[in-house]
């Protein structure tokens, strides 16, 4: 999976990429199109890279050498088509040839200041200095082009003769651009060697660009560098959703962290409505794609076990163009995540109150096989629920809930299977009709008694 | 040489034709070939497809554009390969057309070239900022036909008008519509109060009252006729962020609270109404005035329409003169 197909998650992923601050646009595609890591030795890297740019970044004596990095970036602009053109031995036309200079001498000079950072050994920069040689014959150093005078003497004896008749001279004109079109021949040929060097610049080039935007964004957002964990427990500590936590405190809120560990084992996480578990699945999911393609991560610390797939499956997804009612698509969604848990490959699940929108006898007999379908060595399920489901040696979660009139957050770990009954406190702290919620106590209460 | 003297004293300026074949390039060449090059930079786009071989409307010959050395130009990609001229190119834009990006270039040496710069007011303010590096001290527009709003006075500070035949045949009915759309041009600036007041304004009709109480008339479009008037004693001035049409006017025209009053749009170009609806407004006391205003430097006029009719010269030169109090050339006739 690509990370353009991922966005759409609504997990948060968007909001990060969003506030992601790539100087050029050819940066972003680049990084949308590349496919989600799962090796150990490319996510390590990744990290390692993103550490020496977030070092250099908030050293303050490096401000202006960074300025001017983020400042030549923004020039950075895509030239694949031009590169093919060379790789397939075409012959550039002018506007061609002055992109080839543009890419050259502005990889240059980043090299240049990545040099002054000293982030060199982190990205390869090829030499392009022969490029900018071939396309600026007097050394001038400006990103400007045309074909040089110096590039034969036949043609800047032409091209005297045109300057000082009177009028347009097509005879002239003409010469001079058969002579013209020969240069451009010999030079797009001499240009050819360098195609897979200038390609490898150009993807160089918005790698800096991606991973400086990182950088400052892992210092904007107080992300932290995960470890990478290797004993299948991914661990959090201090773990928060940097959209909702600014949603929340340009509301004059504060976003209250949570810690979540979790393994190959079900997890199961119940508590009161409104307690926020379905934030802690968006998150654990966010953070999972973050962790992959390298950013920093929304927590205090955090260790993560690598995955080769990732299912969020959130309630109510309604598949309206494909005709299918809430329960059906989330039916469909979770079928593929037991089928591919049949494979191989390690995956995260992360499941939130699946079939709720059933009735709850068959939808508690959904649920408890579900958990015991996805028990199986090769699968991390984590997944919210309000049901009293079956005993099995899942893992509870609950969320605190209500205490003196204030939700808490935090998740702590219940022995019993029982699931909270806090809907009725909630709604009455919600203010909520009271003859309606005593009517319902009620009856909950009479049930109790009948058992 | 007629003109040339007042256009340098200004940054950048349009050419703006009323109709095709009304001698627009003919004036900009005219202009090209004799400002001080020596002493200034000059850079050149125009709004769109413009400098065709043959016009593409209707298919009579027209002169290219001639580029002297030094000179800055921006077309697209597809006209900048079939120049014909020697040139430095120095910028490429994102800017997309359908005839490939705006590219800026450099003439090295003289000759001719298709101007097809970017054909949107952003795209024309985003060139002028991405050519602010090459210290250039007067940028020219090629305006092109009925896209008058390109020619505003938010992307240029000075025009030239030009006018002919090809307009209307008749000289006097080609001197009142030319004088009209003078007329227009030199609307006198508002004052600074009502500048500093509706400045920030992007949308809506606003109505200031005898007290300078200022109120939105909920107006969403010039087009609507529903104006909301309540609690508003006499409006003294009338602020329209968008256009002001023939409807609009109509519609106000003869209430009591909008006698007398002055009614104040962004700049000309917004001004749709007929001349006579115009006139009436005007004679019954009322007042249109716009927030920004371009310097008319002259108006230049071509005899020959594209169906052979030549309307004589000299005459037509003075009566229009005469109407529009500014001085009038026909450019084939001039030096």
């Amino acid at each position: 999976m690509r990370l353009k197909e991922l966005i759409e998650q609504p997990c948060g992923l968007k909001f990060m990429l969003d506030n992601l601050d790539v100087h050029s646009g050819y940066s972003r595609r680049v990084l949308l199109d590349t496919e989600m890591p799962k090796d150990i030795l490319s996510i390590e890297n990744n990290y390692k890279i993103l550490k020496e740019f977030y070092d250099v970044v908030k050293e303050q004596k490096n401000q202006s050498q960074i300025n001017s990095l983020q400042f030549k970036l923004c020039n950075l602009k895509e030239i694949q088509g031009t590169i093919n053109h060379l790789k397939n031995k075409y012959v550039l036309d002018d506007i061609e040839l002055f992109e080839v200079k543009h890419l050259a001498m502005l990889s240059l000079d980043i090299q240049q200041i990545m040099n002054k950072l000293q982030l060199n050994d982190m990205i390869f920069i090829p030499n392009l200095e022969e490029v900018v040689s071939i396309l600026d014959p007097d050394g001038m150093k400006i990103a400007s082009f045309y074909i040089y005078d110096s590039y034969s003497g036949k043609l800047s004896e032409l091209r005297r003769k045109m300057k000082v008749k009177e009028d347009f001279d097509e005879a002239l004109f003409n010469e001079a651009s058969g002579i013209e079109d020969e240069i451009r021949a010999k030079i797009s040929m001499q240009l050819s060697k360098y195609a897979d060097e200038l390609e490898a610049a150009q993807k160089s080039l918005a790698f800096i660009d991606l991973n400086l935007a990182k950088a400052y964004q892992t210092i904007k957002y107080d992300l932290c560098f995960p470890n990478i964990a290797d004993d299948g427990v991914t661990e959090y500590e201090g773990m928060f959703h940097p959209e909702v936590k600014e949603a929340l405190e340009l509301r004059g809120c504060t976003f209250q962290p949570v810690d979540i560990a979790f393994w190959n084992k079900p997890t199961l996480i119940t508590g009161a409505n409104m307690g926020g578990k379905t934030v802690v699945l968006k998150t654990l999911t966010l953070c999972q794609y973050l962790f992959q393609y390298g950013f920093g991560i929304p927590a205090k610390r955090a260790r993560i076990v690598i995955k080769d797939k990732i299912y969020f499956c959130i309630g109510d997804e309604q598949s309206i163009e494909k005709g299918l009612s809430s329960f059906a698509a989330e039916m469909k969604k979770i079928d593929t995540v037991i089928k591919a848990s049949r494979g191989s490959g390690n995956i995260l699940a992360l499941i939130d109150e699946p079939a709720r929108t059933t009735n709850p006898k068959e939808g508690t007999a959904l649920v408890s096989a579900l958990v015991k379908v996805l028990e199986v060595e090769n699968v991390s399920l984590v997944m919210t629920t309000h049901y009293d489901i079956e005993p099995t040696d899942s893992r509870r979660l609950k969320v605190k809930g209500f205490e003196n009139g204030v939700m808490n957050y935090e998740l702590v770990e219940v022995k019993d299977g029982e699931v909270p009954h806090e809907a009725l406190n909630i709604a009455e702290s919600l203010g909520i009709d009271r003859e309606w919620i005593a009517e319902a106590r009620e009856i909950v209460n009479d049930r109790i008694r009948h058992n | 040489m007629p003109f040339i003297e007042e256009l340098i004293k200004y940054k950048s300026c349009s050419i703006v034709g009323l109709a095709k074949n009304t001698g627009k390039t003919v004036s900009l060449n005219y202009v090209l070939d004799r400002l001080p090059l020596d002493k200034m930079r000059i850079a050149v786009s125009s709004i769109g497809i413009d400098g065709e071989t043959t016009d593409q409307v209707t298919r009579t010959a027209k002169p290219e554009i001639t580029l002297r050395e030094g000179t800055y130009f921006a077309t697209s990609e597809k006209h900048y390969l079939q120049r014909k001229l020697v040139s430095e190119l120095v910028e490429v834009s994102d800017e997309n057309t359908s005839l490939g990006r705006i590219v800026t270039a450099k003439a090295l040496t003289r000759g001719k070239i298709l101007l097809s710069g970017p054909s949107s007011n952003l795209g024309l303010r985003r060139w002028k900022k991405s050519i602010e590096k090459y210290d250039i001290d007067l940028i020219l527009i090629d305006g092109a036909l009925s896209r008058m709003s390109l020619a505003s006075p938010a992307t240029s500070e000075s025009m030239i008008l030009s006018t002919g035949a090809a307009y209307s045949a008749n000289i006097n009915t080609l001197v009142q519509k030319t004088a009209f759309v003078v007329d227009l041009i030199n609307l006198d600036l508002t004052s600074e109060d009502n500048i500093l007041r509706f400045k920030d304004i992007n949308n809506g009709v606003w109505a200031v009252d005898d007290d300078d109480e200022i109120h939105d008339l909920k107006v969403t479009s010039s087009l609507a006729t529903n104006i909301d008037t309540e609690g508003i004693g006499h409006c003294k001035t009338l602020y329209l962020s968008g256009a002001l049409t023939d409807t609009f006017l109509e519609h106000i025209r003869g209430k009591r609270i909008f006698k007398g009053m002055e009614i104040v749009v962004t700049d000309f170009t917004k001004v749709f109404l007929t001349p006579m609806l115009y006139k009436r407004f005007v004679n019954g006391g009322g007042k249109i005035s716009v927030m920004m205003k371009s310097k008319l430097i002259a108006v230049t006029v071509n005899p020959t329409a594209p169906n052979g009719m030549v309307l004589d010269s000299e005459k037509l030169c003075k009566t229009m003169s005469e109407a529009i109090k500014l001085p009038v050339y026909d450019l084939k006739k001039c030096d």
